[in-house]
């Protein structure tokens, strides 16, 4: 035990992962790819607004997906039909993405070619909202059923995105959910925070999600 | 479990910070988390075993200093901790408030030959 002696690390232990997220940031500004993070619950419609939000763009922009989701074989070949690019990551299990696997993603999808590339990270509030993955903007899927304290319970998430979006608003009747409560408790934790309600099944909302992509990816491409 | 991706994620820095400093055993790990971080200490502590086995913190010990959430009043000027005055300055009531520390997740130090 004598040869043992303290030896002071005093590392945030996020500070490697923020330094490969910032270079990787700089590589797709470089390469001229928008990268979207798209984070939910499971079931909370990401597949199905990420395949509306291809149909709507794909004539526009080469867009890319890489599917990170634990169903996300099925997933994959969901949004294989739209035609897009799309590359399966073996997460392992892990409950969260970090830049290391974002890249590895990015690399199979080649960049080069790529205006818009989307990760469907895994299906949770909680890990993925701690790990910056390199992307260009944040968004997060709050579907209805889930119901309305979700800013409550998951507040990190809510305060590190750009964009929000609440998904099934068709069957809001059905649901005791306060869309007005919502926006407020969103609001009270990121000022900044862009709300859209959305119907990724009628389609309702998804042209005003549309338009702020293709805003944010001409800004960043440009 | 989210604790098990962030233990992973300590276990890689200190095998870095192992082979840079050429050490060959190390008896003991200490962290440092704030009482705001989403961290759960308890949670940390029961997925640890698992996290490091095979790794350089196999059969280490694990310390968890935890830093109070505490904050400074922007009206009198107060040093309070959040959690125990309900985010209301203890003093003057207010909510008006710089926060000062808690929200650290931090590899402190080991104990290593
Ligand atoms: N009613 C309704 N159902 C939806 C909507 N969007 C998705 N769903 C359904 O919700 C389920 C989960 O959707 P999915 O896209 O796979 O969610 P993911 O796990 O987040 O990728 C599927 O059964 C979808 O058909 C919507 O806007 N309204
Ligand atoms: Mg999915
Ligand atoms: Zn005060």
């Amino acid at each position: 035990m004598s040869n043992f002696k303290v030896l002071e690390i005093k590392q945030n232990v996020f500070e490697n992962n923020n330094r490969l997220a910032d270079s990787l940031r700089k590589d797709l500004k470089k390469d001229k790819t928008f990268l979207l993070n798209l984070m939910s619950s499971p079931g909370s419609g990401k597949t199905t607004t990420l395949t509306k939000t291809i149909n709507s763009l794909k004539d526009e922009m080469n867009i890319g997906v890489i599917e990170a989701d634990i169903d996300s074989s099925v997933d994959a070949n969901t949004i294989f039909q739209t035609g897009a690019k799309v590359i399966q990551l073996h997460t392992g299990g892990m409950c969260h993405l970090d830049a290391g696997m974002t890249k590895q993603g990015l690399i199979g999808l080649g960049t080069k070619e790529i205006d818009f590339a989307i990760l469907e990270n895994v299906g949770n509030l909680v890990c993925p909202a701690e790990f910056d993955t390199g992307a260009s903007k944040n968004a997060m899927i709050l579907s209805v059923p889930e119901g309305d304290d979700k800013p409550l319970k998951y507040p990190l998430m809510f305060s590190i995105v750009d964009v929000l979006l609440i998904n099934k608003i068709d069957v809001i009747e059905h649901f005791d959910f306060d869309l007005e409560a919502v926006k407020e408790r969103a609001m009270k934790l990121n000022p900044n925070i862009k709300i859209i309600p959305i119907s990724a099944r009628t389609g309702e909302g998804i042209d005003e999600w549309v338009d702020w992509i293709r805003t944010e990816v001409k800004k960043w491409n440009s | 479990m989210h604790e098990l991706g962030v233990v992973i994620e300590v276990v890689k820095t200190v095998e870095k910070f192992a082979a840079a400093n050429h050490l060959v055993k190390i008896d003991t790990l200490v962290l440092q988390i704030g009482e705001l971080s989403s961290m759960i200490p308890r949670y940390i502590k029961e997925c640890y075993p698992a996290a490091v086995d095979g790794t350089i913190l196999q059969d280490t010990e694990l310390k968890i200093e935890i830093i109070p959430g505490n904050a400074i009043c922007k009206d009198c000027n107060k040093v309070f901790n959040i959690i125990k005055n309900n985010g209301k300055c203890p003093c003057c009531k207010s909510k008006n408030w710089d926060l000062l520390s808690g929200k650290e997740f931090f590899i402190k130090e080991i104990v290593a030959c």
